[in-house]
C-alpha cells in the first residue's frame, strides 16, 4: 500500500519520527505485558512506558567525573537518531517506504549496528568497572551475532535477487511465504534479533544482578530516556525486517499489526523461557551452532537457486 | 582496563548496594576480562548489636529479639535459644509443644528453601522460575500465617513450650496444602535436573570437593552437597527427630548443580516428615512452666538451621537477665568457601556462587574476637569506639 | 536434557488470570489467628503487671488510678508493639487478645499510634488530668 506525503511530515510526524516512538513504546508494553502474563502476573498499565519516558526525561542528568562531557551526551542523541534514520527504508505500518534506492537493506542493518556501537562507546566512556565490563560484552556480542544474522536476512534477498527492501517485500509478498521456504534461516533470524535486541537470554550485557545495567549504568536523566527509546525504535524496526522478510511482506497496516505482535509473541515466550547465557556460552552458541546453520541455508539457498535451472534445463 | 605492566588490577566491587545483594555486604573481585583473579569479602554492613541488647533484657523478652535476628530463620533462632534456657532451668518441654516446634521448623525450612530458589533463578537470569517459585511459596506462607498468626516471625515459642495448638482441621489444612507443595517442588526438581540453560549455568560452577569443605568448616546444604555427611538433625537429635527422623539429603558432584538439587529434595524430604508428625501427634498440653530466675550455669544449645548448624552459647548469673548469649549463625561458616572457589571463574557466576551458599547477612554480623598469644583481651569503651569509626572513614 | 522445561507452565499461565491479588480492591478474609492490634478488657484486669514485665518492646504501661477498685487505664504503643502475643500468653485472666480485624495500620503521624483502652470515664479522668498543668503529689501516678 502506498500514499504520498510531503517528506518533512514522514520525517517528523508519521510514519517515523513522533508516530515511529510512539509504536515503540506500544511495542514495549506489548512486550512487558506478555512476559509478565507468561508468569503469571499482571505487568504494567498501557501508559507505562509513557510514563517511564516522560519521568526520566525530566529527571536530572548527571555526568560523572572523568568523562568526556561532549561524547557522553551526544551518543544518545546519535543513538536516537540512527534507530529513526534506518526505519526510513522499511515498510512502517504497511505502507511502501517513502524512501529508498538500491542497497538498502545493508544501510538500515549497519545503522541499526551503529546503534549497538553508540551503546558499547558510551559504556566505554564512562572510567567505571560495570559500564567498562558492559561495553565490552555488548560489544563481544555484536562481533558474535552479526555474521549469523545478516546472512539470514541476506537468504530472502538472495531470493529475490536485489538488495532493496521495497523488492524483497514484494517478492515476500507473492511467492510462498520465506518461512516455510527457508526454516533455518528463520530461526537464525529470530534468534539473532533477540541478540541484537539483548533480550534474554541473551542480555549479559547488561545482566541486571552482575554489572547492574551494563554500559548504561552511569547513564540518568535524558541519556538514559533516549537511549531505552533508541532500543525500542530497534525493537520495531527488527520485527519489521523478519516479519517482512519471512512471514510475507507487509503490505497493508492490517497485516503489519498481526505478523509483527505474533512474532513478538514467540519472542517473549523465548524471553521467559531459558536463563540467562554466559557471554562465552553466547558467543560459543553463536559462532558454532549459529553460524553454521545460516552457512548451511546459504548453500541450500545457492544450491536451489544457481544449480536446479541447470538441472532442469531452464 | 589491564595495564602494560602485567598486574591487572581491574577491581569490580559488588555491594554495599548491588541488585545482585539481598543485603549489605561488599565483594572485591579481581578480574582480567571475565576471569576473576581474587576475591575478597567484607561484611559487618547489619551488625545491629543484638548480644549486648540480650544481656539488658529478661529471659522471656529475649526470645523475640533473638527471633528477630535473622526473618527466614526466626523460629530456629527462638527454639534455639528457648531449649538452651529450658535445659539451664532443668526442665523439659512437654512433646506436643516438641512436636509443634518441629513442624514449625520444617514449615520454615521449605519457606527458606522456595525463597533461596527464586533468588538463585534470578540470580542467574531464569526470571520464570523465580516468579513461579515465589508464587508457590505463598501457599506455605498462608500455611504459617493460618497456623501461627504471622508470614513471617511466627513467634509459636516461649520458655517452657509453644503457644498455641494444631487443631485437627488446621492439620487438614496442612495436609492440602504439603499436597500442592509437594506436587510443585517435584515439578522443580524435574526443570532443574532438565532443562539445559539451567543446567549450562551451574553444572561445574563453583565445586568443592569433600576436603576442602571439611578443612573451611562448611555447615548446611552447601557441605552436603559436596557429600558430607553432617545433619544436626540425625547426628544430635532435639525436639522429636529420633522419633521421626528425616532422612540424610546429600550429592556427591559439589557443584552449584548439587546444591539445586540438595536443597530442593530437602523440601521434598521436610513434607514427607510435617506428614509423619502430623499423623502421630503426641497428645498433652503445650507449656510447662518456667521460673522467672533462671539458675545459674552454662550451657550450648545447637540446631538444623535452613542454612545449616546454628550454635548457642547461653551464660546465666542465677538472675532475671541473662549474662551472656553467644549466637553462632551457619552463614558465617560458609563464607570462606567463595573465597576458595572464586578464583579461575568467570565473573558472570559470581552472583550465582555467592547466592549458592545462601548467605544470610543479618544473621551474620557479629563481632568477631580474634584473640592473639600473650596479647590481654582488651575491653573498648563507648568512646573509644566511636573515636575509632571515626578515624577508620577519614 | 530439555530445552525449555518450563514450557507448559507458561503456556497455561497466558490463559489463566494472574495470581497477583489486586489489594487494595479486592482482600480475602484474614485468617483466625492473624495477630492485629492489641486489644484489652479492663473488666477483668487485676493490675498485676506481668504483661508489661514480658513485654519485649515497652509498648503497654498501666497508669493505676485506683488498685483497691481496679480502675487502670492501659496506655499502649501501637508502634512500638511487634505483635508478637507474649502479653496474652503472660496475662492469667485473659485480658489481653489480639485482633484479626484490625491490621491496616498505616497513617501519616504518630496520633493513632497511642492509645489508652479502658473504662470510659477512666480515661477521660487520665486526659484531664493529663491536660491540666502538672501539680506536685495531688494526683496518682503509675
Amino acid at each position: 500500500m502506498s500514499i504520498s506525503l510531503p517528506p518533512w511530515f514522514v520525517l517528523l510526524f508519521f510514519p517515523g519520527g513522533l508516530f515511529l516512538m510512539a509504536s515503540g513504546l506500544v511495542y514495549q508494553w506489548v512486550d512487558r505485558k506478555l512476559v509478565a502474563r507468561f508468569q503469571n502476573r499482571v505487568g504494567p498499565r498501557f501508559l507505562q512506558p509513557l510514563a517511564d519516558l516522560i519521568k526520566s526525561l525530566a529527571k536530572e542528568e548527571i555526568v560523572p567525573k572523568g568523562v568526556h562531557t561532549f561524547l557522553f551526551q551526544a551518543l544518545p542523541i546519535i543513538a536516537l537518531a540512527s534507530a529513526l534514520t534506518s526505519a526510513l527504508y522499511t515498510p512502517l505500518f504497511g505502507l511502501q517506504p517513502f524512501f529508498t534506492f538500491k542497497g538498502d537493506l545493508i544501510v538500515t542493518l549497519y545503522m541499526l549496528s551503529g546503534l549497538t556501537l553508540c551503546i558499547g562507546l558510551a559504556g566505554a566512556n564512562t572510567v567505571q568497572s560495570f559500564s567498562m565490563i558492559g561495553a565490552v560484552r555488548t560489544l563481544t556480542q555484536l562481533f558474535s551475532y552479526e555474521a549469523p544474522f545478516l546472512l539470514a536476512l541476506l537468504g530472502p534477498a538472495i531470493a529475490a535477487q536485489s538488495w532493496q527492501i521495497t523488492r524483497i517485500n514484494e517478492f515476500a509478498g507473492d511467492n510462498l511465504w520465506m518461512i516455510v521456504a527457508q526454516p533455518i534461516g528463520f530461526i537464525v533470524a529470530l534468534i539473532g534479533l533477540m541478540g541484537k535486541l539483548e533480550l534474554p537470554p541473551f542480555d549479559a550485557p547488561e545482566a541486571e544482578t552482575e554489572i547492574v545495567a551494563g554500559a548504561l549504568t552511569e547513564y540518568s536523566g535524558r541519556g538514559y530516556a533516549l537511549f531505552h527509546l533508541a532500543k525500542d525504535v530497534e525493537l520495531v524496526i527488527g520485527l519489521i525486517l523478519v516479519a517482512s522478510f519471512y512471514l510475507g511482506g507487509l503490505n497493508n497496516p492490517l497485516e503489519f499489526v498481526l505478523k509483527t505482535f505474533s512474532l513478538l509473541l514467540v519472542i517473549a515466550l523465548f524471553q521467559t523461557l531459558f536463563a540467562r547465557l554466559r557471554i562465552d556460552q553466547t558467543v560459543g552458541l553463536w559462532w558454532r551452532v549459529g553460524a553454521i546453520l545460516a552457512l548451511l541455508q546459504m548453500v541450500v539457498i545457492l544450491i536451489g537457486r544457481y544449480v536446479s535451472p541447470l538441472l532442469t534445463g531452464g | 582496563m589491564t595495564d602494560q605492566s602485567g598486574v591487572n588490577k581491574f577491581v569490580v566491587p559488588i555491594g554495599p548496594q548491588h541488585p545482585a545483594l539481598k543485603e549489605p555486604g561488599h565483594f572485591d573481585f579481581t578480574v582480567d576480562g571475565e576471569i576473576v583473579t581474587g576475591a575478597s569479602i567484607r561484611l559487618g554492613y547489619v551488625h545491629r548489636g543484638i548480644e549486648k541488647g540480650a544481656e539488658d533484657r529478661t529471659w522471656t523478652q529475649n526470645i523475640y529479639l533473638m527471633e528477630r535476628i535473622c526473618g527466614i530463620c526466626s523460629h530456629v533462632h527462638a527454639s534455639s535459644y528457648a531449649l538452651g534456657v529450658e535445659n539451664l532451668a532443668d526442665l523439659v518441654s512437654p512433646p506436643r509443644s516438641k512436636a509443634i516446634r518441629q513442624i514449625m521448623a520444617e514449615l520454615e525450612r521449605i519457606h527458606s528453601h522456595m525463597l533461596w530458589l527464586g533468588v538463585a533463578a534470578h540470580e542467574g537470569g531464569f526470571d520464570a522460575l523465580f516468579m513461579y517459585s515465589w508464587r508457590d511459596r505463598e501457599t506455605v506462607m498462608d500455611l504459617l500465617e493460618k497456623v501461627s498468626g504471622n508470614r513471617v516471625h511466627y513467634s509459636a515459642n516461649v520458655l517452657g513450650g509453644v503457644k498455641f495448638d494444631i487443631t485437627p482441621e488446621l492439620a487438614d489444612e496442612i495436609r492440602m496444602g504439603l499436597d500442592i507443595l509437594e506436587e510443585r517442588n517435584r515439578h522443580y526438581l524435574n526443570i532443574i535436573m532438565n532443562d539445559e540453560t539451567l543446567i549450562a549455568r551451574t553444572r561445574g560452577i563453583g565445586t568443592m570437593s569433600k576436603e576442602t569443605v571439611e578443612r573451611l568448616g562448611a555447615v548446611g546444604p552447601t557441605a552436603r552437597a559436596s557429600g558430607s555427611e553432617r545433619d544436626l538433625r540425625l547426628d544430635a537429635p532435639y525436639c522429636l527427630y529420633k522419633e521421626f527422623p528425616v532422612k540424610l539429603v546429600n550429592h556427591s558432584a559439589g557443584d552449584l548443580h548439587a546444591r539445586f538439587i540438595v536443597r530442593t529434595e530437602e523440601v521434598i524430604e521436610s513434607i514427607r516428615n510435617i506428614r509423619l508428625v502430623l499423623d502421630n501427634m503426641p497428645e498433652g498440653e503445650l507449656t510447662v512452666r518456667v521460673p522467672r530466675r533462671i539458675p545459674a550455669g552454662e550451657v550450648y544449645s545447637r540446631v538444623e538451621a535452613p542454612r545449616g548448624e546454628l550454635f548457642y552459647f547461653i551464660v546465666s548469673g542465677g538472675g532475671e537477665k541473662p549474662e551472656r548469649v553467644k549466637v553462632r549463625t551457619p552463614s558465617l561458616c560458609n563464607w570462606g568457601t567463595i573465597t576458595a572457589v572464586a578464583v579461575g571463574h568467570k565473573l558472570a557466576d559470581m552472583p550465582m556462587i555467592l547466592a549458592g551458599i545462601d548467605p544470610c547477612f543479618s544473621c551474620n554480623d557479629r563481632l568477631v574476637t580474634v584473640r592473639r598469644n600473650h596479647h590481654e583481651p582488651q575491653v573498648w569503651s563507648w568512646e573509644q569506639l566511636r573515636r575509632y569509626g571515626v578515624e577508620y572513614y577519614k | 536434557m530439555k530445552i525449555g522445561s518450563m514450557l507448559g507452565d507458561l503456556l497455561k499461565s497466558l490463559f489463566k488470570r494472574p495470581v497477583t491479588q489486586m489489594y487494595p480492591f479486592k482482600k480475602t478474609p484474614t485468617p483466625e489467628r492473624l495477630r492485629g492490634r492489641l486489644f484489652w478488657d479492663p473488666e477483668k484486669c487485676v493490675g498485676c503487671q506481668l504483661c508489661i514485665k514480658d513485654c519485649p518492646a515497652n509498648a503497654i504501661e498501666l497508669v493505676v488510678l485506683d488498685k483497691v477498685n481496679k480502675r487502670f487505664v492501659m496506655r499502649y504503643h501501637a508502634d512500638r508493639c511487634t505483635r508478637c502475643a507474649q502479653c496474652v500468653i503472660s496475662c492469667r485472666f485473659k485480658c489481653m487478645n489480639m485482633s484479626n480485624e484490625v491490621w491496616e495500620e498505616a497513617a501519616a503521624n504518630k496520633q493513632p499510634f497511642e492509645v489508652y483502652y479502658g473504662k470510659d470515664e477512666d480515661v477521660g479522668f487520665l486526659l484531664e488530668q493529663a491536660a491540666r498543668p502538672e501539680s506536685d503529689g495531688a494526683c496518682a501516678e503509675e
